[in-house]
């Protein structure tokens, strides 16, 4: 699978603080990536990078198979970005700055008018295009830093905290929009810090803490490895002891504590885990009186990372 | 696709991008209230212009005469006017951009940076050229009205070439102190001074030491002469810097053989005696337009460039 996005040994400094620091990232073209990193961890500084509007210091950047070595526009035309917490001109009508960005694109004029006529629906701006942009909420400005964004038909969308001022409705919305455009191909990287909309949304993630890439690759994967995929509690109505040595013994089982009379077991695979469990323990002569599986979420497996870093 | 082609292709391209960019720099002068004041002072300044001499003419009881050349010899706007319509244009079309955030969105798209800075230069340039064209329609009919059918008004385009020449030097200013600065408020307070300076400062400066000849070099007023004619001093005196090209123009097309003398201002040594007026040196007028156009074009080219070069070189760091 080709690269939409590599970073090689990416280096940003702003005076003595580093702020992105030999920095190696692959997105895979077609792909969901999240970009995950608590606030300060160099997400905004690097995206900032990969769209031309801050130089890097040391390092390679390729984009869509372009090397980045100074802004500018040849690359820019197959991007969509939206920034975070996007302002656009106030003095503007909604339509106005999607029909002059357009033209920056070179789109022709009925072309850009039917994809503006469909975007503003998508992003539920329908009915507000004729209002000037500082009658706009913050949601409404983010809905039309979307529509900006997808506006080119980019081969790559590059989204900076797209759910930042979204109220429930409005995040569910941006989630089906960015999943929609996925279908079509699309490799769309999504810098969040709502780990819960990244692992609704995303396949892939990479990590980032102090400017340093800490885990990347398929999500499920990233949980897996960091924080076990699922733990299953058991509770068995005898023979605890010799259950346990048998539940640790099993290939998928990473960890194993006992509570009580419960089991609290760990894996590391994201398949369900339950039948396998559930025939060692029977065929052990045990008798399971009760069970609940739960798999780790994606937030586990981000604060262990961080905060083994930090340590 | 051959090389011709794909040259062609560029063009298409650069010329549909440089229209988004005026159209969008355009969009928002029109709708800027500053603007809409400075058009307004600028009118009232005109409306002044034209009707003061009838209002005094009314009150002292002396009906003005008929004068063919009342709109040609009052045309070419004031230092206050240029400088108004340049910091109104100009202001924040960089700085404004960096401090709301809209640049972002806009350098993320795949425009350069040059035709960014080019398009913004040339929605200015449009705005007060629109602007002019307003109030000289309204000079020279109010003109027509008041004083009768007017003579050498064929020279009025000329004029406002020259002032908005006078004005792009502003602009240049202003747009070079905002893409340095990216501050608008810095922009302003530094257009100001650099405004008073170049106003009030030369022309005491220039009446009062021999050293005058340096103002010729500055933005603004620069020196200031009397125009001499066969030998003689009219009593009309000039300015000799960037602000008064249109004026310059003016007298050029209508006394091409001219000569500007420069004096300096000896005041009496007791409170009784007048002041003297020494003569320091002439020049020809064709010299001090070619002189005034010499010294804008040097301002604008070097600001722009230096404008063009900060813009290109800034990285968006908030």
């Amino acid at each position: 699978m080709s690269l939409a996005i590599e970073t090689i040994d990416l280096t940003k400094r702003y005076g003595n603080i580093v702020a992105v620091n030999k920095l190696n990232i692959r997105v895979k073209s077609g792909t969901i990536h999240g970009f995950l990193g608590p606030n300060g961890a160099g997400k905004t500084t690097t995206i900032k990078i990969l769209v031309g509007l801050l130089r890097p210091d040391g390092g390679r950047v390729i984009v869509l198979g372009e090397e980045i070595r100074e802004s500018g526009p040849k690359v820019q035309s197959r991007i969509g970005y939206m920034p975070e917490l996007p302002r656009f001109p106030k003095h503007l009508k909604g339509w106005e700055l999607l029909d002059i960005y357009g033209q920056m694109y070179c789109i022709p004029s009925q072309e850009r008018k039917s994809r503006i006529r469909r975007l503003l629906e998508i992003v539920g701006l329908k009915g507000r295009e004729n209002d000037f942009i500082g009658e706009y909420s913050k949601g409404m400005q983010q809905r039309l830093g979307i529509a900006q964004a997808l506006l080119s038909e980019p081969d790559l969308v590059i989204l900076d905290e797209p759910s930042i001022g979204l109220d429930p409705v409005g995040m569910v919305d941006v989630r089906e929009i960015i999943k929609d455009i996925a279908r079509k191909g699309v490799t769309v990287f999504i810098s969040s810090h709502l780990l819960s909309e990244v692992e609704q949304t995303c396949t892939h993630v990479s990590i980032i803490n102090r400017g340093v890439c800490l885990a990347e690759g398929p999500l499920g994967d990233i949980i897996g490895k960091i924080a076990g995929s699922s733990v299953l509690e058991i509770e068995v109505a005898e023979g605890l002891d010799k259950i346990i040595n048998i539940v640790r013994d099993l290939p998928f089982v990473s960890a194993v504590q006992v509570e009580g009379s419960r089991l609290i077991i760990e894996s590391h695979v994201r398949e369900d885990i339950r039948p396998k469990i559930s025939r060692a323990i029977t065929e052990a002569g045990g008798t399971i009186i009760y069970m609940n599986m739960r798999m780790k979420r994606l937030e586990e497996a981000f604060i262990r990372l961080i905060r083994g870093e930090d340590r | 696709m051959s090389g011709e082609n794909i040259r062609e292709m560029r063009r298409l391209k650069m010329t549909t991008q440089l229209l988004a960019i005026i159209r969008y720099e355009l969009l928002w002068n029109v709708r800027k209230k500053k603007l809409l004041g400075a058009i307004a002072a600028a009118f009232i300044i005109t409306t002044l212009t034209l009707a003061l001499p009838v209002i005094f003419g009314s009150v002292y009881n002396r009906p003005i005469k008929s004068d063919p050349n009342y709109v040609i010899s009052n045309s070419g706007s004031g230092s206050l006017i240029l400088f108004l319509f340049a910091l109104v244009t100009t202001m924040n079309s960089i700085s404004g951009e960096f401090e709301s955030g809209t640049i972002i969105p806009l350098l993320a798209k795949p425009i350069s940076r040059t035709l960014i800075l080019t398009g913004k230069i040339i929605a200015a340039i449009f705005t007060v050229l629109a602007a002019y064209s307003l109030l000289y329609a309204y000079l020279v009919i109010g003109g027509i009205i008041l004083y009768g059918p007017q003579d050498n008004l064929n020279l009025i385009p000329l004029c406002m070439l020259g002032d908005m020449l006078s004005t792009t030097v502003w602009m240049s200013i202003i747009l070079a102190t905002g893409a340095l600065s990216k501050n608008t408020t810095l922009t302003t307070v530094i257009g100001v001074i650099t405004f008073l300076a170049a106003n009030i400062g030369t022309s005491i400066i220039s009446f009062f030491t021999e050293g005058a000849w340096i103002l010729h070099y500055f933005p603004g007023n620069g020196a200031t002469g009397y125009i001499k004619t066969l030998g003689i001093i009219r009593s009309l005196n000039l300015s000799t810097g960037t602000d008064n090209i249109a004026k310059i123009i003016i007298q050029y097309m209508l006394n091409p053989s001219a000569y500007v003398t420069y004096v300096k201002i000896e005041m009496g040594g007791t409170q009784v005696s007048p002041p003297i007026f020494r003569e320091l040196y002439s020049e020809p007028l064709s010299l001090v337009l070619f002189r005034a156009l010499v010294v804008a074009a040097t301002y604008i080219t070097a600001l722009l460039l230096l404008a063009w070069y900060a813009f290109k070189k800034t990285q968006v760091l908030e």
